[in-house]
């Protein structure tokens, strides 16, 4: 259910994996998405904590997020983005669900540390 | 409001902030699985939609391959053939909306209650601090019916659109219940851009 291929998301997020073949392009999507969630959680409990704040922090998040992802699947992964429709369908892969959980996360952890 | 001497919360800033904005969560998360569950009861459980979505993953999938396959020098046959099978999964996918329309008028009405509930339950508390001040459109959602001029002070609504907009995609996807991306691609054609959470609410 979190992806259709067993155990790779877990594995697939620290080696590298040929990601070949049409089955296996909406399980490589899924591993966008849910790394996109983790990276989202984790800085948002950073910026949080700093706290990092303003608009400087959904900044450097959005490029953060898109960075680390297009480094990711690029380079680590080596895929061909063509085949999944171009960067840009990449990098939205999960983006907006991802920015949300982000503030959530910044939120809480800001109001907790800051004013409580 | 209470000030109860902590000197880094300023006299308006309920001491109950914290446990408010934890709660605004755990209610983003029940009312989640309280809309995935109904519409689990009414459409998800049903023969009626089980098939129907096997069939538009299935048409959406061969069509996405078709597409892929198909070049400029294509013959008419190829093409007519593709616009007949868009046209079939179109009608598909307009059945499949027509079968989730129930749920969505019961999760409506259930929801219209529960957000009265709890918009006069927490009307007027500042139930979390923003690290940002939100763009001008923004505050009258971020900051609605709150005191002052502060901005990073933030209402209900808010934080419960962010948590309902972050969790409910997580908890589908979690549980199997986000249809697949070829089908929300094919679909889009029909219902215009689908949203990101709840697909195919």
């Amino acid at each position: 259910m979190l992806c259709q291929s067993g155990d790779k998301p877990w594995k697939a997020l620290v080696m590298p994996m040929s990601w070949r073949g049409g089955g296996q392009k909406d399980e490589f999507l899924d591993v966008i998405y849910w790394f996109r969630q983790i990276i989202a959680v984790i800085l948002g409990i950073i910026w949080g904590v700093v706290p990092l704040k303003g608009f400087v922090g959904i900044a450097v998040f959005c490029l953060i997020n898109a960075g680390v992802l297009y480094l990711y699947f690029s380079s680590f992964q080596q895929i061909d983005e063509e085949e999944y429709g171009g960067t840009w369908e990449l990098t939205k892969e999960g983006f907006m669900t991802s920015f949300a959980l982000f503030l959530v996360v910044w939120i809480i952890f800001y109001t907790a540390i800051h004013y409580d | 409001m209470v000030h109860l001497g902590k000197s880094n919360l300023p006299d308006r800033v309920d001491p109950s902030l914290f446990p408010d904005t934890l709660l605004i969560v755990f209610i983003s998360v029940c009312t989640a699985l309280l809309a995935e569950g109904i519409t689990w009861v009414l459409v998800y459980r049903t023969d009626k939609y089980k098939r129907l979505k096997a069939e538009v993953e299935k048409q959406s999938k061969k069509l996405e391959k078709k597409k892929e396959t198909i070049t400029e020098s294509a013959g008419r046959q190829q093409k007519k053939k593709i616009e007949r099978q868009e046209e079939k999964l179109k009608n598909n996918n307009r059945d499949l909306s027509m079968v989730r329309m129930k749920s969505m008028f019961a999760i409506g009405f259930c929801f219209t209650a529960l957000m009265g509930m709890f918009n006069s339950i927490f009307d007027g508390r500042v139930v979390a601090k923003l690290p940002f001040i939100p763009l001008s459109y923004i505050q009258g959602l971020s900051h609605r019916n709150l005191l002052g001029e502060d901005y990073t002070d933030c209402s209900f609504i808010f934080l419960y659109i962010l948590c309902t907009m972050s969790i409910r995609q997580n908890i589908q996807k979690m549980l199997g219940l986000a249809p697949s991306r070829a089908a929300t691609k094919q679909a889009g054609g029909f219902l215009g851009p689908p949203p990101q959470a709840g697909k195919f609410s």
